[in-house]
């Protein structure tokens, strides 16, 4: 218990050192939303105003203060960008509603097909005695480590969209339509992002039962009449997984910004391209929120990470 | 029982073992010694079918009563020797600490070798553990069985490791060095619990060790080993009492004995006993990490009320358990803790250290020269007035290399081309590079072969005598502490239960403990 109250204090500590880093963030960096807004029809009287409407003429101290505020009850803000029609602003929650489910969906994916297809391949080359297999798998995943994830994404268009045509390129449905149909126009995606991970995660995982089969542990079991293939999945995997279960939780952070990446190649309404048009266009409400949101799905993977370290290593938690 | 024939297994072209013979009878114990790269462990593993793929046999054969484990150079196929494996012989191997895997129970573990080899239910497998578990001596069997590794103790562990290799009561037991990562206390008790094993099951032991007195504590017969073949076979008291071969007396002659030390009693000629260190009601801390992320730390004394001197001339030997304190106490006269209380006093320059383990503390990207340089150019840089020109340095240096009985040639070498007991004299030559009054040895010569430690056992006392120098010598044998020590100061859970002259602490000891601790050994 008394663990969970010290990973609730550092999430806690975590957002708010984010969200002030945000905050200050576009304190400092050159433009200003109000020019940006206004443009051409900018007279210093209309500034004055705008800038009065959106509460920019607070001292920046006050002005985090009452946005976070806002965030802790549920009001996530508004943006400076969109509006809902003439007279409405529209809310950031309402924005990023519909938008964050599919890049979350599409970071999901990849990690699963990441650890499905990175884990049988990796134990697959440590056991294979096979020369060759060595040296493809070598060649392998080192080019797919490689190759950039956009990338990646032209060639599965091309390759499976336009040559063997097992998907739409560029098309979408919405996952309140038909949520299978979604998952599977994610695939393809999701597939950019996982192949170069899978190709690291195999690779670190080979090494890694590499190592461990030099252990003194490894000798007994031999000397105890366990075949190869025992030895292999009942003494040396769960240790080999270790260092690989702290490697999965790095690589997270990277998925969704690959994600980010990948959603503008497949043309899917993600945050992805809001996050970017918001950054440009100086929309404040939208990137912290985006940030905050984000900062927090990763620091929870990295909690459940841990605690999945927490079963695979019994030494951890006698300490 | 066992034989093996002509048996030769190289690493790449170099033989680790080379035309061995060798038999080992039904119910006996058999001791191969002989110093590392003797060839024994190979044996063993070769035995056992665990030879690591580097490793090729080059001919011979090995027999276990009917069956061929090793013809004419082949090895018998992998699934026949599984069956043999863990069932009609089984291994005890040196690391306690490593041999068990760190992420399962390790009732588990033992369980394994019933699952592959009996056809037992999970029930009755269970009930078979915990029996083997008693029958090593282990208590409150039901909570080893649910234990992993880490929670257990070295000496406990060892225990499961033998647990594990006795539970289908093998016809042939290899242990090799089962006790040599363990405690002296310890030791024996492992020792005991082995010797019980073959007195009731009848199991036939191959027994590795490069600790004559144990060998000769535990074996029916001794075969001697070096550069991978045989040089002597017999009876233990025979191989002891009458060695035949030149080599086994050089390896008897250099153990250190009691019995032998007592013969050329010490001349003592008293000077007027000058103190070079004085410590007095020292306690030392440890700060222990607190769960809580705002609670406080909490203070752990590791070593209490330490209060002992050490003369100018003299070697006090430092003798207990590990985690007793001793490390503790060293570090806070060399002044390298801050959490004390209590009073060091130094009447000499900076005291020096020499470590266990020559293979990592030297740094291998220096030459010799360099490393032994070192300390002076440290000694510059701490204090200007000890500042040397670099053509002192070099002289010092190389003046250093002839004292440690190391020729001048080394000097531009590399630690890596240097064997175990050549780096330990470096060690000790930067040690003593800038003449300190005082200095500390852990386990100097735990890590080397007993040939080589009582080269540099001989060469410390040299350099004692010629320097003029205080040793505070720590070390885990009895026995290499005996002959080094002139006052030996036992240690037991951070206090000093017993401190006095070598000879009145072991014709006399008062404390039950310091008793224990010596005998048998």
């Amino acid at each position: 218990m008394k663990y969970f109250g010290k990973k609730f204090i550092t999430l806690i500590m975590t957002l708010f050192i984010v969200s002030v880093a945000a905050f200050i963030a576009f304190q400092i960096i050159p433009g200003d939303v109000v020019t940006s807004i206004l443009g051409t029809e900018s007279t210093p009287e209309r500034e004055a105003q705008l800038r009065a409407e959106l509460g920019l003429d607070q001292p920046p101290v006050q002005r985090y203060f009452s946005w976070m505020g806002g965030v802790l009850q549920g009001d996530l803000g508004v943006s400076y960008r969109y509006s809902k029609n003439m007279n409405e602003m529209m809310p950031v929650a309402e924005l990023i509603g519909d938008k964050l489910p599919v890049t979350l969906w599409l970071a999901a994916i990849s990690l699963v097909l990441i650890i499905v297809l990175s884990i049988p391949l990796g134990v697959l080359w440590a056991r294979s005695k096979s020369k060759l297999l060595d040296v493809l798998m070598g060649i392998g995943t080192q080019t797919a480590m490689a190759v950039p994830s956009f990338f990646l994404g032209i060639l599965v268009t091309y390759f499976f969209g336009i040559f063997l045509r097992w998907f739409t390129p560029g098309g979408y449905v919405s996952y309140h339509t038909d949520f299978w149909r979604f998952l599977g126009y994610l695939l393809f995606p999701a597939i950019s992002i996982a192949i170069p991970k899978i190709a690291m995660t195999a690779r670190f995982l080979r090494n890694s039962m590499m190592t461990e089969m030099d252990a003194d542990y490894v000798r007994t079991a031999y000397s105890k009449g366990c075949s190869k293939r025992r030895v292999m999945y009942r003494h040396v995997l769960r240790n080999a997984m270790m260092p690989v279960v702290t490697f999965l939780g790095m690589i997270i952070a990277e998925i969704i910004a690959g994600s980010i990446v990948v959603e503008q190649v497949f043309g899917l309404p993600g945050v992805g391209r809001l996050l970017i048009s918001s950054v440009s266009t100086r929309d404040f409400p939208v990137v912290q929120i985006l940030i905050l949101y984000i900062t927090f799905v990763v620091i929870f993977v990295y909690f459940l990470v841990d605690i999945l370290y927490r079963v695979i290593d019994p030494r951890i938690s006698s300490k | 029982m066992i034989k093996i024939e002509n048996l030769s297994v190289a690493f790449e072209e170099t033989l680790a073992v080379n035309q061995l013979n060798l038999e080992i009878f039904d119910g006996e114990i058999l001791g191969i010694v002989g110093e590392s790269g003797s060839g024994k462990s190979v044996t063993a593993l070769s035995v056992m079918g665990l030879l690591s793929s580097e490793a090729t046999i080059k001919g011979g054969s090995i027999r276990m009563g009917e069956d061929w484990l090793i013809k004419d150079g082949k090895a018998q196929d992998k699934e026949r020797l599984r069956k043999a494996q863990g069932n009609r012989m089984s291994m005890v191997f040196q690391e306690p600490m490593t041999s068990l895997n760190p992420t399962q129970k390790v009732g588990g573990q033992v369980d394994e070798v019933l699952l592959l080899h009996t056809k037992m239910e999970a029930q009755e497998r269970y009930d078979k553990v915990l029996e083997a578990f008693k029958s090593v001596g282990l208590k409150n069997v039901e909570k080893v069985y649910d234990s992993y590794p880490h929670q257990l103790s070295g000496g406990m562990r060892q225990r499961v490791m033998i647990a594990m290799a006795i539970i289908l009561k093998p016809e042939l037991l290899i242990a090799d060095e089962p006790t040599t990562a363990l405690d002296v206390r310890v030791q024996n008790q492992i020792i005991q619990v082995l010797r019980n094993i073959n007195k009731e099951q009848k199991t036939s032991m191959l027994f590795i060790t490069h600790d004559l007195n144990l060998a000769r504590r535990i074996c029916n017969r001794i075969a001697v080993m070096k550069d991978g073949k045989l040089v002597e076979i017999g009876p233990t008291e025979e191989v002891f009492g009458n060695p035949k071969e030149p080599y086994t007396r050089k390896l008897i002659e250099a153990v250190p004995s009691r019995v032998k030390e007592k013969e050329d009693a010490p001349e003592c000629t008293e000077e007027v006993s000058v103190n070079i260190l004085e410590v007095r009601d020292l306690n030392i801390y440890y700060h222990e990490g607190s769960n809580s992320l705002f609670g406080q730390k909490k203070k752990r004394c590791v070593v209490e009320n330490a209060t002992f001197t050490l003369e100018k001339g003299e070697t006090l030997g430092l003798v207990g358990e590990s985690g007793c304190g001793k490390t503790s106490l060293c570090k806070a006269i060399l002044g390298m803790n801050k959490l004390v209380e209590g009073e060091v006093k130094h009447f000499s320059t900076r005291p020096q250290m020499v470590f266990q383990d020559p293979y990592s503390s030297l740094n291998p990207a220096k030459t010799i020269g360099w490393l032994l340089q070192e300390p002076l150019r440290a000694a510059g840089k701490l204090d200007p007035a000890c500042k040397m020109t670099d053509a002192d340095m070099k002289a010092a240096a190389y003046d250093m290399l002839q004292k440690i009985g190391m020729p001048e040639k080394y000097f531009n070498r590399w630690p890596s081309q240097l064997s175990g007991g050549q780096r330990q004299r470096i060690s000790i030559g930067q040690a003593l590079i800038t003449r300190p009054g005082l200095v500390i040895a852990d386990e100097p010569v735990s890590a080397l072969d007993v040939t080589i430690q009582a080269q540099i056992m001989e060469l410390m006392q040299k350099l004692q005598e010629e320097l003029q120098l205080s040793y505070l010598f720590i070390s885990h044998d009895i026995n290499v502490i005996y002959k080094m020590s002139d006052r030996i100061m036992v240690m037991k859970d951070g206090k000093i239960v017993e401190i006095g002259d070598k000879e009145v602490l072991f014709t006399n000891p008062k404390e039950e403990y310091t008793r224990l601790l010596f005998a048998e050994s």
